[in-house]
């Protein structure tokens, strides 16, 4: 049996993401250098009476003096719930829209303040990481010639900004284990319990395994989605890429260690040389036998692997980041904010699949904009009401609204030495700051709450620079 | 859903018959693309409805005296490819900027003029005037997309049409059969719309056993038009507010002028001081400003929604320059 909530009540109660808002005082010196932080916040997460958890302000520097408080309200609402980078697209928002405003009230370039206090990111270990993205996302976006002052958006209307964020996310591998099954006519199963989210969770098993014996992707059935199979945990949180590759992997090389000697016997060769390339064994340059001829050693039955993990091989390990930059416009007297341009360059260790992982930054991209202009649940004061629970007033961004898109992925040799780190969450989190620093670049006004609807554009132009 | 009778007639007036019984408990079934949704959602809950798409009299578009005659069912991807419709561009500009192919395909101009209030109370169960225990949940509520003209009465919602204030710019009439057999009217469109004193009177003067069938519309002749709409998303979006100015200009100087709001009242809200304003003058950045100024200047905002006043000024501002081929934003 299976229960589904209609949409309406998916809406209602499928859970919310906290609130979470802050008055901050930065402090720098002349040049920039960030030198003390002062935050008091307040959110709701609804019944749980929390909001959002202020440890990690400031968002991924780590400056030395700094203070910070936070308020939960209890609300008569519905609980939390994960969405996508849980607490991070707010606090990255809350910090870097700080370092922003500071870096106008010092007449400096964003990016110059920026990059002075990458130092600063010591702590999560990413100083050189982030200068180098930084480096690309600036040429990508054009940074250098297109960027002007807050406030100096251009004589008309309608005003144009630049803005950049940057983020960090852990991505560790989730517990997970399969069972690998080769059959003696040559057919390779992978069998977990895992989930596919839509997220190319079976495409990323078979590109393992297929690497692994020098197979094709389609040579791979990949089984999931059942409890009859080995355990894995729920897919989510960045953690299911890292969780099923690593023991697909493990079962992989076990099972291509036993066909190996099983081909040494059979054809008088040293075991240790094969290697299985292009559904071939091969020892050095010459080939010896096809991958079903070294299935056929098996017997009449199939022999199965299990692989477990994570473990402590090097095969995943955690900390990603990224930064972004949004090219922005904003009409003046509509106060509606539209997207030229998105750059993401977003390093995540090892890419098994730069298809799907380029898609999970897309898709970052996409979600993050919806928060920063459109997207908002509506509770009604009055009734008490989440009023908007519908697909015309929950407003999301549609094909026109998302601009061009660009998708970096930072690969040196350095990543992939990383091993496998989860992706899903992180491309989320500096959308909505970077686009709120390109709102205030093109305006020379902070429009302090997301997302940033005609309404409070215009309220916030109306009020005059923050 | 709750079960109502389905009725499919062939004729106008085998439609009139049908829409008579059951009190007025019935709804007319044109392209679909709201009334399904109020119908399962049980906002809206009828004992009949009326599926008028076997009607063949109400489409197309066809030249009708001294203008065109568009049949209410006439979808918006026909009215914007038909000939005829290519001098009324304030028409045109609200099928730009729907944008969604399946509303382009499936909306019908009838469907938009009918089309009930986007008011979220009404579309929570609240009725169509959002009361709750005798108070109005838009006066006292989140109105941020409420009215900011003729807000006075219990009605607080704005009209949905999208295409109401560019035909009403032109001067458009509607065409009204029933309830009596072979009745026929035809009245100004600016009258067919009214603000409802209660939750049962709707939106429109049709009674029970009445149904709007066809678009009139003069012909365009010198008349420049527009309409502008402040939409927040590009993709399918109700407007935040409109305008459409309609204008006949000679030797640069505006000769007559229209100009209707939209999205910023429980009726299309038709702006005759500003129009009369712009009357023997230029349309440029400084005249249009002072229409815009005029025309927003007796706005009454709720609450939560003084925004919309500037939104509409800027409509009526961008409208009329639109109109001339002067917008540059």
């Amino acid at each position: 049996m299976r229960l589904l909530l209609d949409r309406a009540t998916e809406m209602k109660i499928g859970g919310n993401r906290p609130s979470g808002f802050g008055n901050v005082t930065i402090a720098a010196d002349a040049d920039g250098k960030i030198t003390g932080w002062d935050s008091n916040h307040w959110g709701t997460d609804g019944i749980g009476g929390s909001t959002i958890s202020v440890t990690q302000i400031p968002y991924v520097f780590d400056i030395d003096h700094r203070h910070r408080a936070a308020s939960g309200i209890r609300t008569n609402c519905g609980p939390k719930a994960a969405w996508r980078a849980p607490n991070h697209p707010q606090l990255c928002a809350i910090t870097d829209t700080a370092i922003d405003d500071l870096a106008a009230k010092l007449g400096m370039n964003s990016y110059d303040v920026f990059m002075k206090n990458l130092d600063l990111t010591a702590t999560v270990g990413r100083p050189d990481v982030y200068a180098e993205e930084m480096k690309i996302g600036a040429k990508l976006i054009d940074w250098q010639a297109k960027w002007h002052p807050h406030g100096k958006g251009g004589g008309g209307s309608v005003k144009r900004g630049l803005g950049m964020a940057l983020h960090r996310w852990g991505g560790s591998a989730h517990p997970a284990s399969c069972k690998l099954r080769i059959h003696p006519d040559g057919g390779v199963e992978s069998l977990q319990g895992t989930q596919d989210l839509g997220t190319g969770t079976r495409t990323i098993i078979a590109i393992t395994v297929a690497e692994t014996f020098g197979l094709n992707v389609e040579d791979i059935k990949v089984r999931i989605g059942s409890n009859q199979y080995p355990f894995a945990r729920g897919s989510g949180g960045s953690t299911t890429v890292g969780g099923v590759s690593g023991p697909n992997r493990r079962a992989g090389l076990a099972a291509l260690w036993k066909l190996s000697d099983l081909v040494a016997a059979k054809y008088d060769v040293d075991a240790e040389s094969l290697k299985a390339k292009s559904g071939k064994f091969w020892s050095g340059d010459k080939a010896v036998c096809t991958w079903k001829q070294a299935c056929a050693l098996i017997g009449a039955m199939p022999i199965e692997f299990e692989g477990k993990g994570p473990e402590k091989d090097g095969l995943t390990s955690v900390t990603v980041g990224g930064v972004q930059m949004a090219d922005v416009s904003v009409d003046t007297e509509t106060g509606v904010v539209r997207i030229h341009k998105l750059v993401a360059v977003q390093d995540c260790g090892l890419i098994l699949d730069e298809l799907t992982a380029r898609s999970q930054v897309l898709g970052g991209l996409i979600m993050g904009l919806a928060y920063a202009i459109s997207e908002e649940r509506i509770m009604d004061d009055k009734t008490g009401r989440f009023i908007n629970a519908d697909l015309e007033n929950y407003k999301l961004p549609k094909i026109g609204d998302i601009g061009e898109l660009v998708a970096h992925m930072y690969q040196p040799a350095s990543e992939y030495d990383r091993g496998v780190v989860g992706l899903g969450e992180p491309p989320v989190i500096s959308t909505g700051a970077c686009i709120a620093n390109a709102v205030a670049n093109a305006t020379g006004v902070r429009v302090p709450v997301l997302p940033m609807t005609p309404q409070r554009v215009l309220e916030a132009l109306k009020g005059g620079a923050a | 859903m709750r079960a109502f009778e389905y009725a499919n007639p062939n004729t106008e007036s085998e439609a009139v018959d049908l829409l008579q019984d059951h009190d007025g408990h019935t709804a007319v079934l044109a392209g679909g693309t709201d009334l399904v949704s109020l119908l399962k959602t049980e906002v809206l809950n009828v004992e009949r409805v009326v599926d008028v798409k076997n009607i063949e009299s109400m489409y197309g578009v066809q030249p009708d005296g001294d203008g065109v005659l568009i049949g209410a069912l006439t979808t918006l991807e026909e009215a914007l490819e038909s000939p005829l419709m290519a001098e009324y561009r304030a028409v045109l500009d609200v099928i730009d900027e729907t944008r969604a192919i399946q509303i382009q395909q499936m909306g019908t101009i009838g469907g938009d003029l009918c089309h009930l209030p986007n008011c979220w109370y009404f579309r929570n169960h609240y009725g169509l005037l959002g009361m709750d225990n005798g108070e109005s949940l838009p006066q006292e509520g989140d109105n941020r997309y409420h009215a900011v003209f003729g807000n006075s009465g219990p009605a607080k919602f704005v009209s949905a049409s999208r295409f109401a204030p560019g035909m009403i710019a032109f001067g458009a009439k509607v065409r009204v059969v029933g309830p009596e057999p072979d009745q026929e009217d035809f009245l100004p469109l600016e009258h067919f719309f009214i603000a409802p004193k209660t939750d049962t009177q709707g939106v429109t003067v049709l009674k029970p056993g009445q149904l709007m069938t066809h678009l009139w519309l003069p012909a365009a002749g010198r008349k420049r038009s527009a309409t502008y709409e402040v939409l927040q998303l590009q993709g399918l979006d109700w407007p935040l507010a409109a305008a459409a100015s309609c204008v006949e200009v000679y030797d640069n100087v505006v000769r007559d002028a229209r100009i209707v709001m939209g999205h910023v009242a429980p009726t299309p809200w038709i702006a005759d001081q500003a129009a009369t304003a712009i009357i023997g003058k230029p349309i440029n950045e400084e005249t249009a400003n002072m229409a815009a100024d005029i025309a927003v200047a007796d706005a009454t905002p709720l609450s939560n929604n003084g925004y919309k006043v500037q939104l509409a000024r800027t409509a009526v501002k961008r409208s009329l320059l639109k109109a001339v081929g002067k917008l540059e934003i």
